[in-house]
């Protein structure tokens, strides 16, 4: 359910359309997805899993449909607004590229975080209920109703009769109850489902197969979403769950809610793959789903070089492509010939959610780098301003904080240190780096150099990194850069073995930011018995902080059910990140922009106020016949209005 | 070479070769062009080559970095002398004056203007002759430096790697019997090894520099070179003059450097230019795809993608530098040609 470690779809919003892959394929064993599921015994693990319902009894309770309560408010918000437009014309493929292959077909486990899941999982799937994406209220998905105890923290779940897998079969309690047994389970391979499911949630109760209860630890004042994201597994699909689990469902579909499919016909290993719509999907005609999720097939390319993609893109063999400055001004300038005619129209889309954290990660850990004084002359050498003037063209703003965009909870204050030399000097002086080596480098007694390796995976943005390491030096900083390409940059900063490194984390629409994950000390370091400490690898605390009063504050935080102490934490928690300076705040994209034929429609506003690329929500549509006649139209060199659109009906400021 | 001198059959070479225009002019031209890029920060640097301030002289060029403070600048760092020398300039009646290289600009230096968005078109007026490239990055300095990483590169390449063959083939062809033969599977299996995927491998795992790149390709390029050398020792080995040395008591290492390695080192004097051409080529190739040296590095790989990147909108970038590869690789190729022809033990053919 949640997106954890979704690095690569930030690449999406800033150079693709529809979906790059940030994962390499490794497994070129074979050509199609069939599943040859002899090379693997038989088990089932039915046996197990029901034991572990007797033997966590105080978890998974069985009750009658006469021990729910009567007194319970429910509600549908059914009158929320439709999603999508209702001009969406269903059929039809769409053509979209992948920058490298997904790893597997596996939603969870070992390697599943690619960016592809999004189309197995994250964008796709319907779940109790979902976010509206303009009012931020929780429209019905696989719930029917649902009913709120605070009092008890627990949420009440009426699930949809209608409501079945991908394959027929019905979704039902059962499906949730495996849901925990599964997260829980240490076959997965998961660490952080393990944990999440096992301390985030205290049990769930059927009444019968369509009405159950889920109940959190806190009343905290997004308990509902805590429950209503919840997004059941198939009980029946994942029985041979094992040991082998990765090696076992590496390759295999699971059965789904959503209305896209991938058949094992459709996955050509490191070449393409595709969804397909199922005719009779269950939420077809539902409210808020039946305008989306429109193509009939979106099928998928892998096309590593962008550059390459481009040329497909405007030859009109992939529908849309997503523009970076350099696309947007030079490489698909308005007067470009293609624009111009119209047959491609130029996109931007101010969005409103939280921001991407693109910034500098500090790793603690590494020599020098412990220095507070050194890590807040880096903050004050690093000119992102410059990066924003002259190479986004001001187009983006500096990033305040590791969390903006979260309306209330991010901080009303606080502000990146900007660039200054003299500030910067002056704190690199405390840390005993004074004097100026031949090439302007500072040094300190000891000979050392304040030079330390810049790190990244983003090749696509590789070119703003000179601009950082041209302005350090004039800070007597030495950036070293190493542009690595996404996988191996990624892991590296997973491994901890970066000092410095260039990447983000996906955010997801939430009421309030997490710290959990990048900031508590147990994701740093790794405490045997002895008190010895080592680096804890494989977590999302780039920075390695690790401090007891900050620890203290999340641990309060996670527990704590009351929103305004939970925003006067958020602050506390951001200044002393920011007293810390181990995260140099970069820059935050406030819209995306993109190119795309003219057959490709959307509503009339366009997209939803959350979205992060124009596919992401599923709500545009093809017009087969306008493609047709465009291709004709541009053989024939007939041409169209120019067509340069902007919405900014969300813009903020 | 190597402490020996030539003999007349090696003068002779020389004296063809000199006769031999196209290469010989292709050779003065190379060592100029190798010699003006040692001295290249006097042409092309974003440092001044001479600052008179307050009276006093300076030769900012080489050496340690000048504070902006050492000219009345009021920054710490680095001075920028393109602002000096405009600022000098518009003084009145300033005795302070500043001398710029012909191309002001360092190859990794970007150099924004404030009213426009790179990449900037060549021009006369901003110096930039050859244009920059999308972050305005001066695309004749990046040549210049490149050149001259690529060609030392290659030369260095090329003594390592000779080094290597030599002495594992004089080793094989000299003892001959099992050092011979075990010697020569290990350079059939080392062959095979695809040299491209394990430097993809290892620039994945590690950024490659000058020196791990320099290592990484000789040890894989040496086997080819070591079949002539082990042949030519062979052929050698089994003349009069080297029995007659061993049994006036010369010792192995003697045989070896006095009298069979001058003998069969003619073979790989033709080999040269070839390889110095295929070690640029490489290190270009490899900067191409993004294994090469580390990013921003100056380098013609890397300009060859930009501007392969940017075909459309900057032509200039992949058009300069299309040329000057083109044409450092046909001087190098007229030299191996003319080398090569001077070197031909058929020596009235009609191969002119």
């Amino acid at each position: 359910m949640k997106k954890y470690l979704s690095i690569f779809p930030l690449i999406l919003a800033l150079v693709l359309f529809q979906g790059c892959g940030g994962d390499k394929t490794t497994d070129g064993d074979s050509d199609t997805g069939e599943t040859d599921n002899s090379k693997f015994p038989a088990q089932d693990v039915t046996a197990e899993m029901e034991a572990y319902y007797k033997e966590k009894s105080d978890f998974f309770k069985f009750k009658t449909i006469e021990d729910l309560p009567a007194d319970l408010e429910w509600t549908d918000n059914s009158q929320l607004p439709e999603v999508g437009s209702p001009k969406a014309k269903k059929g039809g493929t769409t053509n979209s590229r992948l920058q490298d292959y997904p790893d597997t077909l596996r939603i969870v486990g070992p390697n599943s975080n690619g960016s592809f899941r999004n189309y197995l999982l994250d964008d796709v799937t319907v779940n109790l209920a979902h976010r509206h994406p303009e009012t931020l209220e929780f429209f019905p998905g696989l719930a029917q109703e649902w009913a709120i105890d605070k009092e008890n923290k627990t949420v009440y779940v009426k699930i949809d009769p209608k409501a079945t897998w991908s394959d027929g079969k019905p979704v039902t309690t059962d499906d949730f109850f495996f849901m925990f047994f599964f997260f829980q389970s240490k076959y997965i391979q998961a660490p952080w489902y393990n944990n999440w499911y096992g301390t985030q949630y205290t049990g769930i109760t059927k009444f019968d197969d369509h009405t159950l209860a889920i109940s959190v630890p806190e009343a905290k004042p997004d308990m509902d979403s805590r429950v209503l994201e919840l997004g059941p597994k198939p009980a029946h699909f994942y029985k041979e769950l094992g040991d082998d689990f990765p090696q076992r469902y590496q390759w295999r579909f699971q059965p789904t809610t959503a209305a896209y499919v991938v058949k094992d016909s459709d996955v050509k290993k490191g070449r393409t793959i595709a969804l397909s719509r199922l005719e009779n999907w269950w939420a077809k005609d539902k409210k808020h789903w039946r305008y989306r999720f429109n193509p009939d097939r979106i099928e998928f390319k892998v096309i590593r070089d962008t550059a390459k993609a481009f040329e497909e893109f405007k030859a009109g063999n992939l529908d849309g492509f997503g523009l970076d400055p350099d696309y947007w001004y030079n490489k698909l300038p308005n007067d470009h010939p293609i624009v111009k005619d119209g047959y491609v129209k130029k996109v931007t889309f101010y969005n409103d959610r939280p921001r991407p954290t693109y910034a500098l990660w500090i790793n603690q850990s590494k020599h020098l780098l412990s220095n507070k004084d050194i890590r807040i002359g880096i903050n004050y050498a690093t000119n992102w301003e410059r990066v924003i003037e002259k190479y986004f063209r001001n187009d983006y703003t500096r990033m305040k904080t590791s969390s903006d965009g979260f309306a209330s909870f991010s901080h009303p204050t606080l502000t990146a240190r900007p660039f200054d030399i003299k500030k910067a000097g002056e704190h690199f002086a405390k840390a005993g780096f004074d004097k100026r080596d031949r090439d302007g480098i500072l040094v300190n007694e000891a000979g050392e150099r304040l030079s330390f390796t810049l790190s990244t995976g983003y090749e696509s943005l590789k070119d703003m990194l000179p601009i950082l390491k041209q302005e350090a030096k004039k800070a007597g900083l030495e950036l070293k850069m190493e542009v690595l390409d996404g996988t191996s940059g990624f892991k590296k900063t997973l491994e901890k073995n970066h000092e410095i490194a260039f990447s983000a984390f996906g955010t997801f629409v939430e009421m309030y930011p997490r710290y959990w994950e990048s900031w508590h000390g147990d994701n740093a370091y790794d405490v045997d018995e002895n008190g010895k400490k080592t680096v804890k690898t494989q977590t999302n605390n780039f920075t390695q902080t690790s401090l007891p009063e900050l620890d203290e504050l999340i641990i309060k935080y996670r527990k704590s059910e009351d929103a305004d102490e939970m925003r006067q934490l958020a602050y506390k928690m951001e200044e002393i990140i920011h007293d810390e300076a181990a995260y140099v705040p970069g820059f935050v994209q406030p819209f995306y922009r993109v190119g795309l034929w003219r057959w490709m429609q959307y509503p009339d506003d366009f997209n939803v106020k959350i979205s992060s690329g124009p596919g992401e929500w599923f709500v545009g549509w093809i017009d087969e016949d306008m493609k047709k006649e465009t291709l004709e139209a541009r053989k024939a060199g007939k041409t169209f209005p120019t067509s340069i659109e902007v919405y900014d009906q969300y813009k903020i400021d | 070479m190597l402490g020996f001198e030539f003999n007349p059959i090696t003068k002779k070479r020389i004296q063809r070769f000199k006769e031999i225009r196209r290469g010989y002019y292709s050779l003065i031209g190379l060592v100029i062009l190798i010699g003006l890029s040692i001295f290249a920060e006097l042409f092309v640097s974003n440092r001044a080559l001479m600052v008179k301030y307050d009276g006093k002289i300076t030769f900012p060029t080489y050496g340690r970095f000048r504070p902006g403070t050492a000219y009345g600048m009021d920054y710490p760092y680095e001075a920028n002398y393109r602002e000096l020398k405009a600022k000098f300039a518009a003084e009145k009646d300033s005795k302070n004056w500043v001398m710029m290289p012909l191309v002001p600009y360092g190859p990794e230096e970007e150099s924004y203007l404030d009213d426009s968005y790179p990449p900037y078109p060549p021009s006369v007026s901003s110096k930039h002759f050859l244009g920059t490239d999308k972050i305005a990055r001066d695309v004749l300095a990046r040549l210049v430096y490149g050149f001259r990483i690529a060609i030392f590169f290659a030369l260095m390449l090329m003594v390592v790697t000779y080094l290597l063959a030599i002495v594992i083939g004089c080793l094989m062809g000299y003892f001959g019997g099992y050092v011979d033969l075990i010697g020569q599977r290990v350079v059939e299996i080392w062959s095979v090894i695809p040299f491209l995927y394990v430097v993809i491998i290892i620039a994945a795992i590690i950024q490659p520099g000058f020196w791990t790149l320099l290592l990484i390709m000789a040890a894989f390029s040496w086997m080819g070179m070591t079949y002539y050398m082990r042949t030519g020792t062979y052929k050698e080995k089994a003349r009069d003059y080297t029995a007659a040395a061993r049994v006036l008591g010369a010792g192995t290492p003697r045989i070896i450097f006095r009298h069979i390695l001058p003998n069969t080192l003619s073979t790989l004097v033709t080999f040269i230019p070839f390889t110095v051409a295929a070690g640029i080529t490489g290190l270009t190739a490899l900067d191409f795809l993004g294994f090469g040296l580390p990013s921003g590095t100056p380098s013609w790989g890397d300009l060859l993608k930009s501007g392969n990147e940017n075909i459309r909108e900057a032509p200039w970038i992949i058009f300069s530098t299309v040329f000057a590869m083109v044409f450092v690789l046909t001087l190098v190729t007229f030299v191996g040609e003319a080398i090569r022809e001077a070197f031909d033990p058929k020596k009235f053919t009609t191969y002119r």
